[in-house]
C-alpha cells in the first residue's frame, strides 16, 4: 500500500515540475515521466494492456513529437528564460499549497459514497470492446485523427514565395 | 360553399382595396370607381346568396381562445345584406361623384377595405375577432375623411379621437365580458345584467354608441359633413356606422347580456336615446347647410334606435332594428340627394339655393319620399318603426313618448325648411342658379336614390317583408316568452296614429306660421330660434360651448403639463438610474475577461466543484 | 439511414482529397450536396420515428449502435441549413482556394460528429463524437491564422478553445468513469436506472458530465473561450460555430440527458436552472459594452443558450419542447446574424462598431435581415422567437419557478437593449465619410441571410401550424 501512495505522490510531483518548467524540453521530460509513472500504476492494477499504450504513445510517441515540435521553434536566449522563471514562479508559487491543503480538506469531506469496485458488464476482454462493442468510438477516433491531419495541413504551409 | 362565400365576402374587398391603390391615376381616373362598385357588386351576390341560411365556423387562430369564428345569424345576414346594398349604391353613385376629385383613388381603396372590415365585423363571432375588425373601422373612417377637400384634417382627428375613445371603452368591455364569461365565443355568451355584468354592458354600449354616433360622441359627424366627400357621408355616417352600431348593441342587449324592462341600464338607454333625438334635432332645426342638417339628423335619428331597444320590450326592440334599416334606406337617400344637388348647383348653402325642383325633378322626388319617410309620414317606411318604438316606449313612461313625439315635430318642421329651401321658392342668385344652366343629376347618382326611395315605399306598404322575414326572427330567437303575433300591418294603436298624425299637421302649420312670418321657406323655423331659452342654447352651440370635445380639449393642456411632470421622473428612473446600472455591471464584467487563459480555466474549474457540491448537497439531502 | 449519416460525409472527405489539385472547387459542391442531404434527411421518414427502428443499410457489416429519434432530426436540420449557410459564406470570404477546400474538409468532419452527437444513446461514444466536432473546429478556427493581413489572433481564439475543451474532456471522461463504477455501463439508460436509484456516485458522474458540456456549450462560468475563439475566427467559421457546433457539442447533448437521463429530477433541475440564469444574465450584460461587433454577437450567444438550459430546468415536456424550438430559432438567426458580419467585414474591412454609423441606407439588405434576426432573438411578435421565449418562460411558470421566468422575461430587455445599440451604432446616425462608397454585399452574402430572414419570419407568424408538425414528429 505504502508504494501505492508514493507512486501516486511522485505522480503528482512529476506533474508540477511539468507544468511549472520553463524550458520547454524539461518540461517534455517531465511529461514523459509523469506517464511513465502512470503506467506503473497501470500496471499496479493489471491493467497490463492500458499500462503499455500509455508508455508507448504517451511516454514515446507524445514526447516524440513534442520535440520534434519543440525544434522547430526557435530558442529563446539564457536571459529571456530565466526572466520567465522568475515570473512563472511569481505567480505559481501557492499551487502545491493550494493542492495539498485541497488534498488533505477533501480527505475530511464526507462522500456518501460507498464505492464497490465491480468489473463491468459482459467480456472483459479489451480486444472484444474494441473491435466489437464499441466500433463506433474507434471510428469516431479514426475522425479525430483525420482532423488531426487536415490540422497539420492547414498550420504548417510553406511560405509564399 | 356557405363558408368560402363568407371567407370571400371578407377577403375580396381587402384585396380590391390593395389593388385599387395600385392602379394608375392618371391614366383612368374613373377606374377606381368602377372596380369598388364591381367588387361591392359581388359583395351584394354574396350576401344575396347566404341570406337565407343559419351558418357558423370557427377556426382556432391565436390560441386563447381567440378563434377566426364567423356566424351567420338571420340578424347578421341581414345586417351584411344591408351593408352590401348599400356600399353597391353609394360605390355607383360616387362613380360619377369622386370622378374628378384628386383623391379619388384612396377614397375607393378605404370604401373597399371599409367594406371588407364591415363584413367581417358583422359576421364574426369571436370578440376579439369582432374587436379586429371594429378598430380597423376606426382607421379607414379616420383616412376617408382626411380623403376630403377643403381642411379635412383636424375634422379627421377629432373624429378619429372620439371614436377612438369610444371604441377604447369597447375593447375595455370586451376584456370584462370574456373575463366574466369565461368564453371569447360571442354565440356563447349569455350574462345576467348585475354587478360586473352591467359595467361591461355599459362599456359595450359606449363602443356601440360612438360608432353610431348618438350623444355625447356625436360632434364630429356634422364638422365631418362639411368637410369630408358626400358619398363617404352617405356611407358611414349614413348608413354603415348606423347599422353596425346598432346591429352590435341589438346582439349585446339580446344575446350577450339578458336585457329586461326590470334592469337599470333600460331606463338609462332609453334617457340616452330620448336626449338625442330632442337635443339632435333642435341643432339639425337652424342648420343653413344642407349637409349639416342632414348630418344632425342621422344623430337624431340613432336616438331613436337606442330608446327602441333600450324599452327592453319586444315591441321597441323590434321597431328599434325596423328603424335602424329605414334609417340606413333613407338617411343615405337624403344625402345622395345633396350630393347631387352639391355637383349641379355647386354649393349646399341653403342661403343661395332655391327653386331646384323645377331643374332636377326625380331628385327633389327622391327627397320628398326620404323626407316624409324620416318625418314618419303614412305609408313610408319611418312611420311605421317609428309607431313601434312610440308603443314600446309609452309603455315605459309617457315622457319618453312625449320627447319622441316632439323630435317627429321638428323633424317634419326641419325638413318642411329644407325642402322649400332648396326645392322651392326662388335662389337667391337668380342668375346662376336658372334652369339651363343646373341640370339633373346624371343617371349613376339617380339610379341609387331612385332604388332606396322605392325601398322606402316597400318598406312602408308592403312592411310585413321586413318585419316578419327579418327582424321578428332575429328578436324572437332571443327573447323568451316573447309570443306576441306579428307586428306587421297598419298599428293597432288609433291613438298614437292619431297624435302622430296631429303632431305632422303641427308642423305644416308652424312652417306656414313661419314662412309666412319672413317670407322664405329657409325663415320657417326663425320664430324658434330665437324663442326665449331656446335662443340662448343656440346661441351657445354657435360658439362651440357645447362640443364635449373642445372641452376635452381644454383639459388637455393642463393634464399634459402634469403628466410631463411625472414622466421627467419616470424618465429618470429609465434612462440615469437603470441604464448606468447596466452600464456600470456590464464594464465591470468586461474587464474581469481579460483574456487570460489561466484566468477562464480557473473560473472553469471553480464551476465545477461548485457544481459537484451542489449534487452532492441535493443528493445527501434527499438520500 | 443512421449509418449512411456517418459514413457518407466521411466518404466525402475521402473524395474530395482524391480529386485533382485543378478540381478542387468542385470540392465545395460535393460538401453542399451533403449538406443538403443532411437537411433533407431530417425528413426522411426511414429515419426512425415513432419507435419504429432506424433503417440501418451497412448493418451487417458495422455495428454501430445508434439509435436516431425526432430529437436528432431537430440537429440535423440545423445543421444542414447552418452548413450550407456557412459554406456559402466561405465561398465568398476566404480568398484562396486552399482555404476553401480545407474549411469544406473539415465541415466535412465535424458533420460526422455533429451526426455522431445528434444519434448515440451512450455517454461514451457522445464524448468521442463531441471531440470528434472540437479538433476539427480548433483547426477551423486557426485557419486562416497565417494568411496575409491576419495577426495570429486566430491562434490565440483555436489555443483558449483547446485548453477549455481539454478541461470538458477531463470533466467528461472522469464521469465516464464515476458511471462505469455506479452503472457498470455507459448507456444513457444505464445512467437513467443508476440516477433514479439514487446513486450518489451516479449523481456525482452526471453533474462532472454535465459541466464538461457546460464548457462545450460555454454557459457561464465555463464560458471564457468562446469571445475569443468567435472574433478571432474567419467569418464562415463564426458562422459554422455559433450556428450549430456550440449548440451541437453542448447544448444538445443537454437536451438529449435532460430528455432521457433526468426526467425532470433534481439536482438536475437545479443545477441547470441556477447555471442557466447566470450565463443569460452575465452574457447579457457583457454583451451590452461590447465595441467589436462579433464579439456582441458572441456573448449574445452565450445568454442565448442560458435560456436553452434555463428551460430544461422547467418543467420537462414543454421544456424540452422550448429548449429545441429555441435551439432552432437561433442557430437560425445567429447564423444570419454573423452572415451579415461578414458582409460588413467584407465591405468596410472593419468590425469595430464605433467606427460605423448609417450603413442602413448603403446596405439596405443587410441592415433589413439583420433587424429580423435582431428583434426575433430578442424575442418580439410575431417573430419565432417570440414563441420560443414564451414558451420557455411558460415552461418555468408550470413548476412555480416563477423568480426564474422573471429573470429571463427581464433578460429579454437587456438582450433588446444591447442589440438595439448594434442596430444604432452600425445601420443608424451619421455616415462616415470613409463609408460614403459603400454598396449593398455580393448576393453570395445576403441571399442566404434573406433565406435565413424568411424562415424566423415564416415560422414566427405561422407557429400555431408548425407548432402541430413538430409535437407530431418531434421530441
Amino acid at each position: 500500500m505504502i508504494w501505492f501512495t508514493v507512486l501516486l505522490v511522485l505522480l503528482v510531483l512529476a506533474a508540477l515540475w511539468a507544468s511549472m518548467a520553463s524550458a520547454l524540453l524539461r518540461a517534455t521530460l517531465a511529461l514523459a515521466l509523469t506517464s511513465a509513472l502512470l503506467a506503473v500504476v497501470l500496471f499496479a492494477f493489471g491493467a497490463t494492456l492500458a499500462a503499455v499504450l500509455e508508455l508507448s504513445v504517451c511516454a514515446g510517441l507524445i514526447t516524440v513529437v513534442l520535440v520534434s515540435v519543440t525544434s522547430l521553434t526557435q530558442p529563446r536566449s539564457l536571459k529571456e528564460q530565466a526572466a520567465d522563471r522568475k515570473r512563472r514562479l511569481r505567480r505559481f508559487w501557492p499551487l502545491p499549497f493550494v493542492l495539498i491543503a485541497a488534498g488533505v480538506g477533501l480527505s475530511f469531506v464526507k462522500v456518501p459514497v460507498d464505492i464497490v469496485m465491480r468489473l463491468p458488464a459482459g467480456d472483459g476482454d479489451v480486444r472484444t470492446v474494441l473491435w466489437s462493442l464499441r466500433q463506433l468510438d474507434l471510428f469516431g477516433q479514426i475522425l479525430i485523427l483525420l482532423a488531426g491531419v487536415f490540422g497539420v495541413l492547414v498550420l504548417f504551409r510553406k511560405e509564399a514565395k | 360553399m356557405t363558408q368560402t362565400a363568407l371567407l370571400l365576402a371578407i377577403a375580396v374587398p381587402a384585396v380590391a382595396a390593395l389593388l385599387t391603390l395600385l392602379v394608375p391615376n392618371r391614366r383612368a381616373p374613373w377606374a377606381p370607381a368602377i372596380l369598388a362598385m364591381l367588387v361591392c357588386g359581388f359583395e351584394l351576390a354574396v350576401a344575396i346568396y347566404v341570406f337565407p341560411t343559419d351558418f357558423a365556423f370557427a377556426w382556432p387562430w391565436m390560441g386563447f381562445g381567440v378563434d377566426f369564428a364567423l356566424r351567420l345569424s338571420r340578424l347578421s345576414a341581414f345586417v351584411f345584406l344591408g351593408i352590401a346594398a348599400l356600399s353597391f349604391l353609394v360605390t355607383l353613385y360616387s362613380t360619377v361623384a369622386m370622378a374628378k376629385a384628386p383623391s379619388s383613388r384612396r377614397f375607393h381603396a378605404w370604401v373597399l377595405l371599409t367594406v371588407a372590415f364591415s363584413a367581417g365585423a358583422v359576421l364574426a363571432d369571436n370578440l376579439v375577432l369582432f374587436l379586429v375588425f371594429w378598430e380597423g373601422l376606426l382607421v379607414t373612417l379616420f383616412a376617408m375623411i382626411a380623403a376630403g377637400k377643403s381642411r379635412p384634417f383636424a375634422t379627421a382627428i377629432k373624429a378619429f379621437v372620439i371614436v377612438g375613445l369610444t371604441d377604447l371603452a369597447l375593447m375595455f368591455g370586451v376584456m370584462l365580458t370574456g373575463h366574466l364569461a369565461g368564453t371569447l365565443s360571442m354565440s356563447a355568451i349569455r350574462l345576467p345584467l348585475d354587478g360586473l355584468g352591467a359595467v361591461a354592458f355599459l362599456l359595450l354600449l359606449v363602443g356601440a354608441m360612438g360608432k353610431a354616433g348618438a350623444m355625447p360622441f356625436h360632434s364630429w359627424i356634422p364638422d365631418a359633413a362639411v368637410d369630408a366627400p358626400t358619398p363617404f357621408m352617405a356611407l358611414l355616417p349614413g348608413g354603415l356606422e348606423k347599422l353596425l352600431g346598432i346591429y352590435f348593441l341589438a346582439r349585446v342587449s339580446l344575446d350577450l347580456f339578458m336585457l329586461s324592462p326590470e334592469s337599470w341600464v333600460s331606463p338609462v338607454m332609453m334617457w340616452i336615446g330620448a336626449a338625442t333625438i330632442l337635443l339632435a334635432v333642435l341643432m339639425a332645426l337652424v342648420q343653413k347647410d344642407y349637409k349639416k342638417l342632414l348630418a344632425y339628423h342621422a344623430i337624431s335619428q340613432v336616438g331613436y334606435m337606442i330608446l327602441g331597444i333600450g324599452t327592453a320590450l319586444p315591441v321597441g326592440i323590434v321597431g328599434g332594428l325596423f328603424h335602424m334599416v329605414n334609417n340606413a334606406i333613407y338617411k343615405s337617400s337624403l344625402f345622395l340627394s345633396a350630393g347631387a344637388v352639391e355637383r349641379e348647383a355647386g354649393t349646399t348653402d341653403l342661403r343661395e339655393l332655391g327653386g331646384l325642383g323645377k331643374s332636377m325633378p326625380i331628385t327633389m322626388a327622391c327627397f320628398l319620399v326620404a323626407a316624409a319617410s324620416i318625418s314618419g309620414v303614412p305609408p313610408f317606411n319611418g312611420f311605421f318603426s317609428k309607431e313601434l318604438v312610440y308603443d314600446g316606449a309609452l309603455e315605459r313612461g309617457w315622457i319618453f313618448y312625449a320627447i319622441a313625439l316632439g323630435g317627429s315635430f321638428f323633424t317634419a318642421a326641419s325638413f318642411l325648411k329644407l325642402g322649400h329651401a332648396a326645392f322651392f321658392g326662388r335662389p337667391a342668385d337668380e342668375k346662376r342658379l336658372v334652369k339651363e344652366t343646373v341640370r339633373e343629376a346624371p343617371w349613376p347618382m339617380l339610379v341609387p336614390m331612385i332604388a332606396l326611395a322605392g325601398l322606402c315605399i316597400f318598406f312602408g306598404v308592403w312592411n310585413a317583408v321586413p318585419l316578419e322575414g327579418l327582424i321578428q326572427p332575429a328578436v324572437g330567437a332571443a327573447m323568451e316568452g316573447a309570443h306576441h303575433g306579428t307586428f306587421a300591418g297598419f298599428p293597432t294603436n288609433m291613438l298614437l296614429v292619431g297624435l302622430t298624425g296631429g303632431v305632422l299637421l303641427l308642423a305644416v302649420l308652424n312652417h306656414a306660421f313661419g314662412v309666412r312670418r319672413t317670407g322664405k321657406g329657409l325663415g320657417a323655423v326663425d320664430h324658434i330660434y330665437h324663442a326665449p331659452g331656446l335662443a340662448s342654447v343656440y346661441k351657445l352651440q354657435a360658439t362651440g360651448a357645447l362640443d364635449p370635445y373642445r372641452w376635452l380639449n381644454g383639459t388637455a393642456g393642463v393634464a399634459a403639463r402634469i403628466l410631463f411632470a411625472i414622466d421627467r421622473a419616470i424618465d429618470w428612473v429609465y434612462q440615469t438610474f437603470a441604464s448606468g446600472l447596466a452600464l456600470v455591471t456590464s464594464g465591470f464584467l468586461r474587464r474581469l475577461h481579460n483574456g487570460s487563459a489561466p484566468r477562464y480555466i480557473l473560473w472553469a474549474l471553480a464551476g465545477g466543484l461548485t457544481v459537484v457540491l451542489i449534487a452532492l448537497a441535493v443528493v445527501g439531502g434527499g438520500s | 439511414m443512421s449509418d449512411l449519416l456517418l459514413l457518407v460525409p466521411f466518404a466525402a472527405v475521402v473524395l474530395l482529397n482524391l480529386l485533382p489539385k485543378r478540381a478542387r472547387a468542385a470540392g465545395t459542391w460535393i460538401a453542399f450536396a451533403v449538406l443538403a442531404l443532411e437537411a433533407a434527411a431530417a425528413f426522411a421518414e426511414r429515419f426512425g420515428y415513432a419507435g419504429e427502428p432506424a433503417w440501418s443499410p451497412l448493418g451487417a457489416v458495422f455495428g454501430f449502435h445508434v439509435a436516431p429519434d425526432g430529437l436528432s432530426g431537430l440537429l440535423l436540420l440545423c445543421a444542414g441549413l447552418v452548413g450550407i449557410t456557412a459554406l456559402l459564406v466561405a465561398q465568398k470570404t476566404l480568398r484562396e482556394t486552399r482555404e476553401r477546400f480545407f474549411f469544406a474538409n473539415l465541415v466535412l468532419v465535424a458533420l460526422v460528429g455533429i451526426n455522431g452527437i445528434a444519434m448515440v444513446r451512450d455517454l461514451f461514444s457522445l464524448y468521442v463524437f463531441v471531440e470528434v466536432t472540437a479538433v476539427a473546429t480548433f483547426i477551423l478556427v486557426a485557419l486562416d491564422s497565417f494568411t496575409e493581413g491576419r495577426g495570429t489572433e486566430a491562434l490565440e481564439g483555436a489555443w483558449k478553445y483547446i485548453l477549455l475543451s481539454v478541461i470538458a474532456s477531463v470533466l467528461m471522461l472522469l464521469a465516464v468513469a464515476f458511471l462505469l463504477l455506479s452503472a457498470g455501463d455507459t448507456s444513457l439508460e444505464a445512467a437513467r436506472g443508476a440516477l433514479a436509484a439514487r446513486d450518489p456516485l451516479a449523481w456525482i458522474a452526471i453533474a462532472l458530465f454535465l459541466c464538461g458540456l457546460f464548457v462545450k456549450g460555454a454557459l457561464v462560468p465555463f464560458h471564457g473561450w468562446l469571445a475569443d475563439a468567435y472574433t478571432a475566427a474567419p467569418a464562415p467559421v463564426s458562422v459554422f460555430m455559433a450556428g450549430i457546433v456550440t449548440k451541437a457539442s453542448g447544448i444538445f447533448a443537454l437536451l438529449r440527458i435532460a430528455s432521457s437521463t433526468l426526467n425532470g429530477a433534481t439536482p438536475g433541475r437545479e443545477i441547470l436552472l441556477v447555471v442557466g440564469a447566470v450565463t443569460i444574465l452575465v452574457g447579457a450584460f457583457l454583451a451590452l459594452s461590447q465595441k467589436n461587433m462579433k464579439r456582441m454577437l458572441a456573448y449574445s450567444s452565450v445568454s442565448q443558450m442560458g435560456y436553452i438550459a434555463l428551460a430544461l430546468g422547467g418543467d420537462l415536456r414543454l421544456g424540452i419542447l422550448a429548449a429545441g424550438l429555441h435551439f432552432f430559432n437561433h442557430a437560425i438567426s445567429k447564423a444570419q446574424l454573423f452572415t451579415n458580419a461578414a458582409a460588413i467585414e467584407r465591405e468596410l474591412g472593419t468590425l469595430d462598431m464605433d467606427q460605423m454609423g448609417g450603413l442602413g441606407s448603403r446596405m439596405p439588405v443587410t441592415a433589413g435581415t439583420s433587424a429580423v434576426a435582431t428583434l426575433s432573438i430578442a424575442g418580439l411578435p410575431p417573430l419565432a422567437g417570440f414563441w420560443s421565449k414564451l414558451l420557455i418562460v411558460l415552461a418555468l411558470w408550470n413548476v412555480g419557478e416563477y423568480g426564474f421566468a422573471v429573470v429571463a422575461v427581464l433578460a429579454s430587455l437587456v438582450t433588446l437593449a444591447y442589440f438595439l445599440s448594434l442596430q444604432r451604432r452600425v445601420f443608424f446616425g451619421k455616415r462616415d465619410e470613409r463609408w460614403a462608397a459603400v454598396r449593398e454585399t455580393t448576393p453570395g452574402l445576403w441571399v442566404p441571410a434573406v433565406a435565413l430572414a424568411l424562415v424566423t419570419i415564416a415560422l414566427g407568424v405561422g407557429f400555431p401550424f408548425a407548432l402541430e408538425i413538430l409535437l407530431g414528429g418531434g421530441a
